[in-house]
């Protein structure tokens, strides 16, 4: 095990610049995960850190010692493919020896290191099959079994997950949590998924375009994203953006926004000093589903945290745990999150209650956070 | 290969008419292919005396394998009467290295065209598809050339290194678009495993080719064992192939034309063809769909 950093790693094919100057650095033990829409390169700075290809520039070193130039076999480290890569000819228990026997590890201590990854992925039965009689499930621990035979100090896990249904996708994201958790490994895994991202990870790195745009912990990332793709990115379903104003109301600041009759004014609890340039200004008012809801009790105390006003509502879309309310607000449609017995019918006007302690305000042409 | 479908909502008169019509079709096409292949086993299996007397497309009346044994033994190929039997050992000892030597390089081009992709690869494998287009009597005086500064002029070794060459365009591409389905994370995961170019090769990747392999063993072997121009151009004398052989045979006559012998010499000559066929014609077609339907 050991810790891994990126310094200033770029990767460029010619002209084009898929990864710009990335700054990750994480210790021994830790979760990172990065994540991303398709194309983000998520996956191109995987196979930099496994050495499958080469970077452009910038360091990456695992504990004290640089690897830029070391060949993947000897950066110790192990991979699980998203397509599992097992080697279709031979057997479960030839899968996960054959980096050891390439390696040139006796039969003895191969035959022991087998027994027990197999005991611990509970895939001791299935040693004896080829790949092809095994489901993506088992296939799935048997690309694991072979990550973990060789007991490297950095796992890379490049979409794992993504050819499992929806079933087994959850319960393979508790296992590989599980199995961090009992071997403390340090682990680097690629997803798209951001709740894969949130579930998993000690720390989440998020990439957009080959820029990293937030590294931070999942809680940090949620309630404070660095800007408005972050924001949009992580979490479901996304934060509501609505454009506002920000203004001076009686010496509070509040967000104020447009509507045909009256604008709804929102003041801000605990407003930073970095607003305070804002004033007069259009903003990004961000809010999440959860943030907004039906009429909370103790909401009509002045010094709440939760500040209500009425808004027709146009759909509902029940998912039995909420019910998510659409209405529409300054042009936009957004989504509150309702308990069910609270629920409205379409058409009614409501009274909803936003929750001012988690909301977000981002500069309208730079789409930073304020 | 799919099974055959019923088309159980639709069988009335129409259909049964149809159906009959087209077993007709085939049946006659049957007969078109395979009365030539009746005439010349038929002809092969009569006496001389029989020929004369009898009709082409009469059976035998006395079934009688001295035809087989006067080709395999005593048949003249020019002066030489000691039948076409080295000459189809020739053809041994030409196509099995040739087809050996041809399918092995044909696979580790395809591995490394596909797998461990270089700057200019996709050229490299334009220029050997173009090969495939090239017809044989373009290079025939270069070729000689070549063989004579190599010291292979006239030999069965000359013969190999001609089919070698020529092979490799086409199995090249079989192993390219075999392999091209074949996805990259297979190799990129025995690299992590500490696996080289050969050893991925020999430990992963020829194991999963036995489709492919198949197809470039039987397409080589055909195209080799069938060859008459190069066999004719660049080897003579006691090293000619079978197929050189057999014109000699036919088509040398001194005294009587024996039909029986020539039928009998050109069946043993196709026959090795045929069996490669027999045995393995069904992978044949599975290997040359598979890669396409995986894409």
């Amino acid at each position: 095990m050991a810790s891994l950093t990126l310094d200033k790693v770029r990767k460029a094919y010619g002209p084009v610049e898929v990864l710009k100057e990335i700054n990750i650095a994480i210790e021994d033990g830790e979760f990172l995960v990065l994540v991303g829409p398709s194309g983000c390169g998520k996956s191109t700075l995987l196979n930099l850190i496994a050495g499958l290809e080469g970077s452009s520039g910038g360091e990456i070193r695992i504990g004290d010692r640089v690897i830029n130039d070391v060949h993947p076999k000897d950066r110790n480290i192990a991979m699980v493919f998203q397509s599992y890569a097992l080697y279709p000819n031979m057997t479960v228990r030839k899968n996960i020896t054959f980096g050891l026997e390439i390696r040139g590890v006796s039969n003895e201590d191969r035959d022991k290191a087998v027994a027990d990854v197999a005991k611990l992925l509970q895939i001791e039965p299935l040693l004896d099959r080829k790949p092809s009689q095994l489901s993506g499930g088992q296939r799935q621990r048997v690309a694991m079994g072979r990550a973990l035979v060789r007991d490297p100090d950095i796992f890379l896990f490049d979409e794992p997950l993504s050819n499992l249904d929806a079933k087994l996708r959850v319960d393979m994201r508790t296992e590989i949590k599980k199995l961090h958790q009992r071997l403390g490994s340090t682990i680097v895994y690629v997803t798209h998924d951001q709740i894969e991202a949130m579930t998993l990870a000690s720390r989440i790195a998020v990439m957009k375009d080959g820029i990293l745009q937030q590294f931070d912990t999942p809680q940090n990332i949620y309630e404070r994203p660095n800007n408005i793709f972050v924001a949009g990115f992580i979490g479901s379903p996304s934060m509501n953006f609505i454009n506002a104003t920000l203004i001076n109301d009686n010496g509070r600041l509040a967000v104020s926004i447009k509507r045909d009759n009256d604008p709804i004014v929102l003041p801000l609890k605990d407003a930073p000093e970095s607003y305070q340039a804002y004033i007069g200004k259009d903003v990004v008012f961000g809010i999440r589903p959860e943030g907004l809801t039906h009429k909370r009790t103790g909401s009509d105390a002045p010094d709440s945290q939760y500040v209500n006003f009425d808004c027709k509502v146009e759909v509902i879309e029940p998912t039995g745990a909420d019910t998510m309310t659409v209405v529409e607000i300054g042009g936009k449609e957004i989504v509150a999150r309702v308990r069910p017995d609270r629920a409205p019918h379409p058409g009614e006007v409501m009274t909803f209650s936003a929750d001012m302690s988690q909301i977000s305000l981002f500069d309208p042409a730079t789409e930073l956070r304020i | 290969m799919a099974d055959i479908q019923h088309y159980s909502h639709d069988t009335g008169w129409k259909n049964t008419i149809l159906r009959g019509l087209l077993y007709l079709v085939l049946t006659l096409f049957a007969i078109y292919y395979l009365f030539p292949l009746f005439v010349m086993i038929s002809t092969s299996l009569k006496s001389l005396s029989e020929i004369r007397e009898g009709s082409l497309i009469s059976l035998p009346r006395v079934i009688t394998f001295d035809a087989w044994t006067y080709a395999w033994n005593e048949a003249c190929v020019g002066v030489e009467c000691s039948g076409i039997k080295i000459y189809f050992w020739n053809s041994v000892k030409m196509a099995v290295p040739a087809v050996l030597i041809s399918t092995f390089l044909g696979a580790i081009n395809g591995y490394a065209l596909t797998k461990w992709r270089f700057k200019g690869a996709n050229i490299v494998f334009a220029l050997l598809l173009f090969g495939c287009f090239i017809p044989f009597q373009v290079v025939l005086l270069p070729m000689s050339m070549v063989l004579g500064k190599l010291g292979l002029a006239s030999s069965t070794s000359g013969l190999v290194l001609v089919h070698v060459v020529y092979g490799l365009c086409f199995t090249t591409l079989f192993f390219r678009n075999y392999y091209v389905s074949i996805p990259d994370e297979l190799v990129k995961a025995a690299t992590i495993d500490g696996a080289g170019f050969f050893t991925i090769f020999w430990r992963i990747i020829l194991p999963i080719s036995t489709p492919i392999i198949v197809v470039s063993v039987i397409w080589q072997f055909t195209q080799i064992w069938n060859d008459f121009l190069f066999g004719a151009s660049f080897a003579s004398g006691d090293n000619a192939p079978m197929t050189v052989a057999l014109n000699n045979i036919v088509n040398t006559t001194t005294g009587v034309k024996q039909y029986n012998v020539d039928m009998a010499t050109a069946l043993l000559t196709g026959l090795p063809t045929l069996l490669v066929y027999v045995l393995a014609g069904k992978y044949f077609v599975r290997g040359l769909t598979a890669g396409s339907v995986k894409g």
